[in-house]
């Protein structure tokens, strides 16, 4: 049998398996006794890449162990840069999986830049997990954090834009009380520090993550930034759209806790 | 003793019931929606049926066994009346039915709700409610025909020269009836608080928490059980503690009528003093009808145009039963029938103030609630404590209500501020005829009950059966309006629950007087040395011969266990619900295991072992506490007697009813805070302020669905135990 080959971000691996990407999702999401639970996130890449890996890596990850379907038949085949000896053009679809084990599939799409907010809240996947504010656009921040000139940066990371409200354009504003984030206190401090300083495009907010990411505060989708100017989007369905062709998952998604 | 007014009672009996059964046919006319609906409710129907079934088994098994014991008392000793077994019976029998009739079409009414949304929202509402009229009406119809043929039977067969204390013995045993309704009702409350919620946190604990399944999600086994406790809790529920309520004000204030002017030897005021409150329930039933008539919305309605819709109906029907009653007691000419009316009219008020402080206290629109809220963002510590001081505060306005209700009502009836022990009688009169005024109107106000269940379970068929967006939201708006009337709903139940055993105290000591009349206890020596006869006895005469007052250490002993049993009640209960769920979370998880194609949909859940298992929980739980407020009441009547037996009536009264008012709003405040939070504040939706306030949320749960309601029928149950053993009582005492 033919297998799928995913790379999972949360954490950052490279996985097999006999699994299709609902039924894998499901089993990250809540193990095969549904006694585990946590948030997945996780790039199905295409079959010419899984064979060339696959023959590459030398792994013979027994997967045909009979016909029972399994979910243990899974392998685990690196744990470690995964993401940055992933292609962008491998990535096929992003899938996001709520902590109850319902996926939603996304499929890149053409980035187009949006003219809006001052500030932008970018909370990080892979291969690192910060969360930062920044005046940069998703393609400027993607760019200028794998830019090689820079005293830190990373070969390839995957992101997403959270949301701001009205913080967005105001660190003052008021009425953000649908925002869910920890300490706002905090989070207005660092819009504040980006609206004076200048020359300083980011600010760290939370330094790793801890807790599951609302994929309610999901604005406009994730993105995948590679040095050199690799960028893919992986656009987010709109609200009228999750409520009414993505309903289970929207709902699932909107029965978790997280930050 | 005789007037053709009387016949209105039967009439409007008939009237309730034959409008029951147009909106019943009404709403089975309506479509069901598609295969998947049909089958959801189908699930839910036989579950709520299989578990009434179950109820009904043990309560049938309890009626016989308290039927022979009130047989031999009555039979064997010449302790009781020789109607008590029997009466005791229908009252049972009826409050039973009402149930029976309420769950059917509730359950019957989910699916065509949720498919009558799907075409608008004024056509879900119509038909939610009109189903929940159902309930309201069947309720109101057969406790007046209960009330109706008893009188007419007991009417053509008591015998007694004296036709006022004829009617005082008629009164009196009519009023034994209400211990049927009561112990129907004790389980009803009991036995589906503690259902609905074994099967509520079974559903989310191992569903929710542990397999990932939501709540409203057909793969969790737990589900169907959950929707059937909605109905199991608030439709048969409140239906016979309401019935209970109902029947207990109307035959207390008869009791209390006929009492007052036996003295006087005036039997043709006491004959009118003994229908009036039957008169203003009938009348008041009608008038229900009129106002279930008038609450319609028109297309596109808003969530505040269907509050303002159901506001219109109980608006109309209270107007006008406050006219209605002034003419009916002008046409009687009862004595000093303005001030009777005055304390009708306070009762309606007093129901009002608690609804109103009860949405107060509950409603996210409020500050109270709000503030809870924003406790939840330092975590759920500081919500369960802010939810526990906004409850106890919230006891202030339903308390000073009564209060300020009771004082009005005696003072307008009795034409006297004084307090003077001659107008005692009629002043008692007035408490009752309020506790009549505030129910007048439960054809209607009970529809409004009914009618949250039945919008929540239409909201539940909608979601397992995959409608689209726009369903949902419309189911969404009638549950969220349901969860406001039933938050007002509780307020009212408890209100009227302790007007009436306020009534049911006062009338106990008519039972006593007939006890003692039938032991042969023919006069009474007082503490001053005057012999006076029993039957012309004055209240104030018999609390001095019996010492009812503070001073006397049974009266407080009484107190104290009285206060004691409402917190052990509501211990009982909650612990009961702790353990019914545990069952049904080794059930779900089971399941789980031993089916693994239920989750991935390919298995079908076995929804009727998790009903069997929530009913099995509920039945055996209830055992224990249902017992334990039978047997108090008639072990302190052995005891301590007579003043012991005050203690504890009053102690259970006053303490139960503010722990009631207390359990009921607390639960309520922490469930809409959390609510609160999902409409987007403090964070909305999965924030950590959300997840603090689920558990305040799962805390007040058994608080305001098990415990707080179930209040209520201890503090009616106790005094109902203490009327039908008042020959007991009288007979043997241990002090």
């Amino acid at each position: 049998m033919k297998p799928y080959l995913y790379l999972s971000l949360l954490p950052e691996a490279l996985v097999a398996s006999h699994l299709d990407p609902q039924k894998f999702g499901s089993y990250l999401a809540t193990g095969s006794r549904k006694r585990a639970r946590g948030q997945a996130i996780f790039f199905r890449l295409s079959d010419d890449y899984a064979t060339k890996r696959l023959s590459e890596l030398a792994v013979d990850p027994d997967l045909d162990r009979g016909d029972t379907m399994n979910p243990r038949h899974s392998a685990y085949l690196s744990i470690y840069r995964v993401l940055e000896t992933t292609p962008l053009e491998a990535m096929e679809a992003l899938y996001l999986v709520t902590d109850a084990g319902r996926v939603l599939e996304m499929q890149p799409a053409e980035y187009f830049a949006e003219t809006g907010p001052r500030f932008h809240l970018y909370q990080e996947f892979a291969p690192v997990t910060p969360r930062v504010v920044s005046t940069e656009d998703p393609l400027s921040f993607g760019h200028s954090i794998t830019a090689e000139d820079q005293r830190v940066s990373l070969p390839t990371l995957v992101f997403a834009e959270l949301e701001l409200a009205r913080l967005a354009d105001d660190p003052e504003a008021e009425d953000i009380e649908n925002l869910p984030y920890p300490n706002l206190p905090h989070l207005r401090d660092c819009l504040r520090e980006l609206r004076t300083k200048t020359g300083k495009p980011t600010k760290t907010v939370i330094r790793f993550l801890q807790q599951d990411v609302l994929f309610r505060t999901l604005h406009r989708g994730f993105y995948v930034a590679k040095r050199g100017g690799g960028f893919r989007f992986f656009p987010f369905p709109d609200r009228k759209a999750l409520e009414t062709e993505h309903y289970p998952w929207w709902r699932s998604a909107l029965s978790t806790f997280g930050a | 003793m005789n007037s053709s007014l009387f016949w209105i009672v039967p009439v409007a009996s008939v009237c309730a019931l034959v409008f029951a059964a147009y909106f019943y046919r009404q709403m089975k006319a309506a479509p069901e929606g598609t295969e998947r609906m049909i089958t959801i409710a189908g699930h839910v129907r036989a579950g709520a049926m299989a578990y009434l079934k179950q109820q009904y088994k043990i309560v049938g098994m309890f009626f016989a066994g308290l039927t022979l014991v009130f047989a031999w008392l009555a039979y064997g000793l010449g302790l009781q009346n020789a109607w008590v077994p029997f009466a005791f019976l229908t009252g049972g029998l009826f409050s039973g039915l009402a149930g029976f009739f309420g769950m059917k079409t509730a359950t019957y009414a989910s699916a065509r709700v949720a498919h009558a949304a799907s075409h608008s929202l004024d056509a879900g509402l119509r038909l939610a409610f009109r189903s929940g009229a159902v309930m309201g009406l069947v309720v109101v119809g057969l406790a007046l025909l209960d009330i109706s043929v008893w009188f007419l039977v007991l009417t053509h067969f008591v015998a007694d020269d004296d036709p006022t204390h004829k009617l005082l013995v008629i009164t009196t045993t009519m009023l034994t009836f209400g211990m049927g309704a009561s112990l129907q009702a004790l389980f009803a409350r009991v036995g589906g608080g503690i259902f609905t919620k074994a099967a509520d946190v079974g559903a989310d604990l191992v569903g929710k928490v542990e397999a990932g399944i939501p709540e409203d999600d057909p793969r969790n086994p737990a589900t169907i059980a959950d929707n059937v406790g909605d109905n199991v809790g608030d439709v048969a529920g409140m239906g016979a503690d309401l019935y209970e309520s109902y029947v207990g004000s109307i035959l207390a204030t008869a009791a209390l009528g006929a009492a007052a002017f036996a003295a006087t030897g005036d039997s043709d005021a006491a004959y009118k003093s003994v229908i009036a409150p039957m008169l203003v329930a009938a009348v008041g039933t009608v008038l229900s009808i009129v106002g279930i008539f008038s609450v319609r919305v028109k297309k596109g309605a808003s969530q505040r145009d269907l509050l303002n819709a159901l506001s219109r109906g109980v608006n109309i029907s209270s107007v006008l039963i406050f006219v209605a009653s002034f003419l009916i007691l002008r046409f009687l000419g009862l004595p000093n029938y303005t001030g009777i009316w005055g304390a009708i009219a306070v009762g309606l008020v007093t129901g009002i103030i608690i609804g109103k402080a009860t949405e107060y206290y509950t409603s996210q629109e409020f500050k109270p609630t709000q503030s809870i809220g924003e406790h939840a963002k330092t975590g759920p510590a500081t919500v369960i404590i802010s939810g526990l001081g906004v409850g106890m505060i919230s006891t202030v306005i339903p308390v000073v209500a009564i209060v300020v209700g009771t004082t009005a009502a005696y003072g307008l009836a009795a034409g006297s501020w004084s307090f003077a022990p001659e107008s005692i009688p009629m002043g008692l009169y007035g408490i009752g005829i309020a506790a009549v005024g505030m129910l007048s109107t439960l054809g209607l106000t009970l529809a409004t009950d009914a009618y949250g269940p039945i919008a929540d379970n239409a909201g539940g068929n909608a979601e397992m059966a995959g409608l689209g967006p726009e369903v949902r939201r419309r189911t969404d708006a009638l549950d969220s309006l349901g969860n406001t009337t039933a938050a007002t709903g509780k307020g009212f139940a408890i209100g009227s629950a302790a007007l009436t055993a306020l009534a049911l105290l006062a009338s106990y000591v008519e039972e006593l007087k007939i006890a003692m009349l039938r032991n042969d206890h023919d006069s009474l020596v007082l503490r001053s040395g005057e012999t006076i006869a029993t039957a012309h006895a004055t209240i104030t005469q018999f609390m001095d011969y019996f010492q009812v007052n503070l001073m006397n250490p049974k009266v407080i002993l009484g107190v104290f266990i009285g206060s004691m049993m409402a917190f052990l009640f509501c211990g009982l209960t909650i612990n009961a619900v702790g353990r019914a769920a545990g069952r049904m979370v080794e059930e779900v998880r089971r399941q789980f295991k031993e089916k693994p194609g239920i989750i991935g949909g390919t298995e079908d859940p076995d929804y009727a072992r998790c009903v069997a298992i929530s009913t099995a929980g509920a039945q055996h739980e209830m055992i224990r506490p249902s017992v334990i407020a039978v047997l108090v009441p008639i072990a302190v009547g052995l005891i301590y007697g007579v003043p012991g037996t005050f203690g504890l009536l009053g102690g259970g009264l006053s303490t139960g009813f503010v722990l009631a008012v207390f359990m009921a709003n607390s639960g309520g405040a922490w469930d809409n805070a959390k609510k609160y939070i999902e409409e987007g504040h403090h964070g909305g939706k999965g924030s950590a302020a959300h997840k603090a306030a689920v558990i305040g949320d799962t805390v007040g749960d058994p608080f305001k669905d098990t415990a707080g309601p179930s209040l209520n029928i201890l503090i009616k149950l106790m005094t109902m135990v203490s009327i039908v053993t008042a020959g007991v009582n009288v007979a043997y005492t241990l002090f």
